[in-house]
């Protein structure tokens, strides 16, 4: 694997303390999470544990009810908003492609509003964008309800670096694709990781994806999170982690881990 | 590749005031700073009067300290056109090749129609549209009214708590708007009344004027109105709902006709309502004339309430309250037909909803045209 994190480089991004409340149900209590420049970190945990929660937290959607998250040292809500576009790119679960724009006019947006790039220069840049994700030129001028489930990841994606960002967030980029687009996904993760140097946080319950690609994998649990790589998160003795890390579905990630270790 | 995370760090220390220089000259220019999305135009600037071709210039890139996918785009472009690059980093290396690798193809350009055309073929549409919608406004009227005679027929069918939320909702949380729409427009009439009438000395008139709109026409138009406004958008939002989360599909799987569970309890219900919304809202708008005989003609409620015997009589009623029934069975089957007309996206909610909502009104308005000339040939 050749993540690009080294490993007492100081974070890029860092949640201290954090504490969510709905009501009396508290989702995370005093949780503090490190993310160093250039490491693919998964965020996994069970349905309910507060993983789109942490991810709206760590982008500054959502304010916590005590506790920070520090981008370079500066709270995530303090950061203005063009600097925020340039930093963050997020892919949201199902897409969130504007449906009144094409596919090109969804990855030009944040360039037109950001950027003084002449409109050609833009739709060369969509057109890259495009091509980087695994997406046809033709694809360009359709609209996201024309688009399979597959294809709307990858606009999506192409989107969400459209500014080039230092962070990319992905919140289950794997689900609902049959297992080939899932692969794609996840190479498309690693090359853009590999070549761009880009931080990525991945939300998911995909097994195959964090085995495969996370660097390192934090695991909810508890209303706390547990960081680790996944070798050693193996070896954790806490039930739920055990069973997560061994059951029949995890086995055969393991496989797949060693298949692509192996390459 | 160990030294990609310590040239990232420095470039994000300041990345909102990136720059990138070009110095040198003749066929050999060193580009230094930081060629991303925000300095590439300027970029583009610098090296514009170099685009001669030559066959030997080359651009170093040593110097630059951050490199992005549009900066590496427009290094690729140099490269094709012949400028060869020098001293590449190692960990620009990577996103260069990966860039150059690319099988780039311009966006297709979306076909343009001419103006002239876009209207002929708007026109044509236009056209085919409306014939298919009134085929099918036909094919669903006949389908609901068969299910719910059918219904009638056959009462074990019929779903009592189905049609009492729906009169519940429809009717009785739908008073108090409508009760107050009546008599805003019966003092809207009695106003006007009051100001035409009074130069001829027959501002009396002004209570028959408005008891005789009010019970023929203002009551029932209101009414419908409302309701198709209220009650018609919640049956297309609730029935698309469950389209486009597959319920529908589910009832039908079950061997459980939608029209049947879906359709005619509404179909009942805002049939039983409507007539009743309107009796109250003429009633209301009988009050609304009270108020306008006490303040603007200085007629006591007692005296008005004797008067309006003389000025109106049942058919008066009759004709307001035989229009409820037929408005209400209109707009709930459009409310329906609507709803179950919705595909898959949730957008289709809103596009089918506001179809519902204006075609419902504009039927309510060609009904009610119709009828009045109806009671006019036969005199009533």
């Amino acid at each position: 694997m050749t993540t690009r994190a080294t490993t007492h480089a100081k974070p890029i991004l860092s949640a201290r303390g954090i504490v969510n409340r709905f009501g009396k149900q508290v989702v995370h209590d005093k949780l503090s999470l490190d993310i160093v420049p250039g490491e693919i970190i998964g965020i996994a945990g069970g349905s309910g544990s507060g993983k789109s929660v942490l991810l709206k937290t760590l982008t500054g959607l959502h304010e916590p009810n005590a506790g920070e998250v520090l981008l370079n040292g500066k709270a995530v809500q303090s950061i203005g908003a063009a600097e925020k576009a340039a930093l963050f790119g997020v892919l949201f679960q199902q897409g969130a492609l504007f449906s009144s724009l094409s596919v090109a006019q969804n990855i030009m947006l944040p360039m037109r509003e950001h950027t003084a790039l002449p409109a050609a220069e833009q739709e060369q840049i969509a057109a890259m964008k495009l091509a980087l994700t695994g997406l046809p030129a033709e694809s360009g001028i359709k609209f996201p309800s024309a688009l399979s489930g597959g294809m709307v990841k990858r606009a999506a994606f192409a989107r969400a670096l459209a500014l080039d960002p230092k962070i990319l967030f992905l919140d289950e980029p794997t689900s609902n694709l049959d297992p080939i687009a899932a692969s794609g996904i996840d190479t498309l993760i690693r090359q853009l990781n590999d070549s761009l140097g880009i931080t990525v946080v991945i939300v998911t319950h995909d097994l195959t994806t964090l085995f495969t690609i996370c660097g390192r994998i934090a695991v909810l649990v508890d209303r706390k999170v547990t960081v680790d790589t996944a070798d050693k998160l193996m070896k954790s003795d806490h039930p739920w982690i055990h069973e997560f890390f061994h059951g029949p579905r995890a086995e055969g990630a393991m496989n797949a881990r060693k298949t692509s270790h192996g390459n | 590749m160990t030294s990609a995370p310590a040239n990232k760090q420095q470039a994000s220390a300041d990345p909102f005031r990136p720059t990138v220089v070009v110095s040198g000259d003749g066929d050999r220019l060193v580009l230094a700073g930081a060629l991303e999305i925000v300095t590439l135009a300027e970029a583009r600037n610098s090296l514009k009067k170099w685009s001669k071709p030559g066959p030997s210039r080359s651009l170093n890139v040593a110097k630059l300290d951050s490199l992005d996918t549009p900066g590496a785009l427009f290094l690729c472009g140099l490269k094709d056109k012949g400028v060869e690059l020098t001293g590449i980093r190692a960990e620009h290396r990577a996103l260069l090749d990966l860039i150059c690798g690319l099988d780039l193809k311009p966006l297709p350009k979306v076909e343009s129609v001419p103006h002239w055309r876009q209207i002929i073929i708007q026109l044509g549409k236009g056209a085919h549209d409306a014939r298919h919608e009134v085929l099918d406004i036909i094919t669903f009227v006949g389908r609901a009214a068969s299910w719910t005679v059918n219904a009638l027929i056959h009462p074990a069918s019929l779903r009592p708590a189905s049609i009492s939320r729906h009169v519940t909702e429809t009717g009785i949380n739908a008073l108090p708007i409508i009760g107050l729409m009546a008599v805003m427009i019966a003092i809207v009439i009695g106003y006007q009344g009051v100001a035409q009438l009074r130069p001829f000395g027959g501002e009396d008139f002004t209570i028959n004027l408005v008891a005789v709109s009010v019970l023929r026409e203002m009551g029932v138009l209101i009414t419908a109105i409302m309701v198709a406004g209220r009650s018609g958008s919640a049956f297309t939002a609730e029935i698309g709902v469950m389209q486009t989360r597959e319920e529908v599909d589910a009832l039908k799987v079950m061997g459980i006709e939608p029209m049947q569970v879906l359709v005619v309890p509404r179909v009942i219900a805002l049939v039983i309502t409507l007539p009743l919304l309107t009796f109250f809202a003429d009633i209301m708008g009988l009050i609304g004339g009270a108020a306008i005989a006490q303040f603007l003609l200085d007629v006591s409620p007692v005296q008005y309430l004797t008067r309006l015997p003389q000025v109106i009589d049942g058919s008066d009623l009759f004709v307001g309250l035989f229009k409820a029934p037929v408005f209400a069975f209109f707009i709930a089957i459009i409310g329906c037909m609507h709803g179950l007309k919705v595909s898959g996206s949730a957008e289709s909610v809103g596009r089918e909803t506001t179809r519902a909502v204006v075609k419902s009104i504009f039927l309510v308005l060609v009904l009610d045209a119709f009828f009045s000339i109806l009671f006019e040939k036969i005199g009533i």
